[in-house]
């Protein structure tokens, strides 16, 4: 290291002069709530099927989380399109081409997810005739638009259309959504995939027939309308020929429940409590915060989050700020030396000897809100999955997390809660959002 | 007037700027078990700014602000040799560039089991790739576990 300092010094010594200067230097109880969970094999309600793993088109609206009137869309925990889901939550929506009540696809399997921002349908569970229904958005000067958009675990790459999408009773109209996996795009730009991970523009490699973005933010990557940032948006000469480009934010995915007429203020999650290892679970999904008189606010703990959408929870005497509550983890994940860890193909999740219950956990706003003394379970992966193979729901699946520094409280924090999630800058009587309510 | 660290740092960034153009057109973009000059070139290609520079206790770290607004920091062993490199933002840096020549390894690993979209783990001989977060705050790290220097926790590659 000294010898590369000096060698470092004399080169600067002789480059500087040539050059610039250089010397400047677990949960707690939950209110009642609606829903089923089961353990038999019937599943809930009237259908669980899925459509088929290859992902073929549905205009059923009864299964995976079926549509409903209203401000309240039916959800479900099931095994996905991919069918091998676990702790993943799915509804229905149906997309229209933008001006039309007529031509219309409903589909299935749209996952839940509080921890993004946009809906994003994979483009093969659309039928040919719905893809050309619906416009690809165009800038000025001819070019349209596509988006990189990456998840932890990888990117999903398409074009953004606009259509009315109805989810229940509500309707949102010209909406940008993200067409994944579109065949008319079908060369992902270098500098997309050099983001890492697996390319997920199948439904097999998403693991559902789309995403329903309700995190507390209105738009998915806002930084993108100002600077073209790679792996973000693109502006595309041809289908085939794309690079990244700032898009105005009006042409950027929104959280699509922000353009609804009324209930556009939030989401409101309701399941039931899930004591133990179920094959589904279904509940609610409620559109708006006291806009009606099922989705009031009561004496809920009102947990203001940060523009990352996290917080703080403090474990074992460590306060972790990078901390997060999201429908669209599948386990809780955290840091725990002392819980030993899984063998083969699962070590990404924690297997104690016995099922754990841990605490307290504790949960600080950005408001400075508390919520105290919750506590937790964990238990062994590989016993609960190899007992119940069929099985979609464990509420105490957990893992490690390789961030040090957060707590991702996964869907098991929503089993037996009604979690509102408010959007940044939206009024409740409960307070002004980003903030997460329960 | 002696040269003060973050002098010094800017110094040799300078060199190896020049260096790396000068010399070694065709020089590996790859940071990750290379050595610390490609450093630079991360910032040349990425049109990025750094931040810091930091000596601790067995190893040194530089911290680069991407476009993006994402941080990458890249963890430099006593040999010169950068061992690991982390980032935090709402989008991952370049990681053909940062991770080089496993990259490919990286990519091609197979999946966990009953993966969601928010953890990734991956092992593949002596690289490890771990992956954290949501939409907008995307956290990960890559490091060479054969690389790490002694005493060096890997708890501390954050």
């Amino acid at each position: 290291m000294a010898s590369m300092r000096a060698l470092k010094s004399g080169l600067c010594t002789v480059l500087c002069m040539a050059a610039i200067a250089c010397g400047g230097g677990g949960s707690s109880a939950g209110t009642g709530v609606g829903g089923s969970s089961s353990s038999s094999s019937g599943g809930v309600g009237s259908s669980t099927s899925s459509s088929s793993s290859s992902g073929g088109s549905s205009s059923s609206s009864s299964s995976g989380g079926g549509v409903t009137t209203g401000n309240v869309a039916n959800v479900i925990v099931d095994q996905g399109p991919s069918n091998n889901s676990v702790n993943t939550l799915f509804t229905s929506v149906t997309v229209c081409a933008p001006g039309s009540t007529a031509n219309c696809q409903t589909i299935d399997h749209i996952q839940v997810d509080t921890g993004s921002f946009g809906l994003r349908l994979l483009a093969p569970v659309l039928t040919t005739a719905m893809r050309a229904a619906l416009p690809v958005e165009t800038l000025t000067g001819g070019k349209t638009v596509a988006e990189c958009t990456q998840f932890v675990d990888g990117f999903a790459w398409g074009p953004i259309v606009t259509a009315d999408v109805q989810i229940a009773g509500e309707t949102a109209k010209s909406v940008p959504i993200q067409s994944i996996g579109d065949p008319r795009y079908s060369s992902v730009p270098s500098d997309c995939s050099s983001g890492g991970g697996t390319a997920e523009n199948t439904v097999a490699t998403f693991g559902a027939n789309g995403i329903l973005g309700v995190g507390p933010f209105e738009i998915d990557q806002p930084a993108c309308a100002t600077s073209a940032i790679a792996a973000c948006y693109y502006a595309c000469a041809t289908a085939t020929s794309c690079t990244s480009s700032a898009v105005p934010t009006a042409m950027l995915v929104p959280n699509p429940v922000t353009r609804f007429a009324t209930d556009n203020n939030g989401i409101i999650i309701v399941l039931p409590s899930v004591p133990a290892p179920a094959l589904t679970v279904s509940g609610s999904l409620i559109f708006g915060i006291d806009t009606q008189t099922n989705n009031q606010s009561g004496t809920q703990t009102v947990l203001t989050v940060d523009q990352s959408a996290q917080l703080a929870m403090t474990y074992n005497g460590q306060t972790l700020a990078n901390s997060f509550i999201d429908s669209g983890s599948n386990g809780i994940f955290f840091t725990d030396d002392s819980i030993a860890k899984c063998t083969n193909t699962l070590t990404d999740f924690y297997c104690p000897a016995m099922t754990l219950t841990l605490g307290p956990l504790s949960i600080e706003g950005m408001n400075g809100t508390m919520a105290n003394n919750l506590t937790f379970d964990v238990g062994n992966a590989q016993t609960m999955l190899n007992a119940h193979p069929t099985f979609n729901v464990f509420p105490q699946l957990a893992g490690s997390n390789s961030n040090v520094a957060s707590f991702d409280y996964g869907l098991a924090f929503f089993y037996g809660k009604r979690v509102a999630v408010a959007v940044e800058d939206k009024v409740t009587t409960a307070g002004t959002g980003p903030y997460i309510a329960f | 007037m002696p040269l003060s660290r973050s002098d010094e740092f800017k110094c040799a960034a300078l060199a190896a700027v020049v260096l790396a153009a000068a010399l070694t057109p065709r020089m590996a973009s790859a940071t990750l078990g290379e050595p610390e000059i490609t450093v630079q070139n991360d910032v040349v290609r990425a049109h990025a700014s750094i931040k810091s520079s930091q000596d601790r206790t067995g190893y040194r770290v530089h911290e680069i602000t991407l476009p993006s607004g994402t941080s990458l920091r890249e963890f430099v062993a006593p040999s010169g040799m950068v061992f690991a490199v982390t980032w935090q933002g709402p989008i991952r840096p370049d990681l053909r560039q940062a991770l080089g020549r496993y990259f490919e390894p990286f990519v091609s690993a197979p999946r966990a089991k009953f993966a969601d979209r928010r953890h990734l783990q991956v092992q593949q001989g002596d690289l490890v790739v771990q992956m954290s977060g949501h939409m907008r705050a995307l956290f990960g790290r890559a490091y060479l576990l054969s690389a790490i220097p002694s005493g060096v926790n890997v708890g501390d590659l954050q």
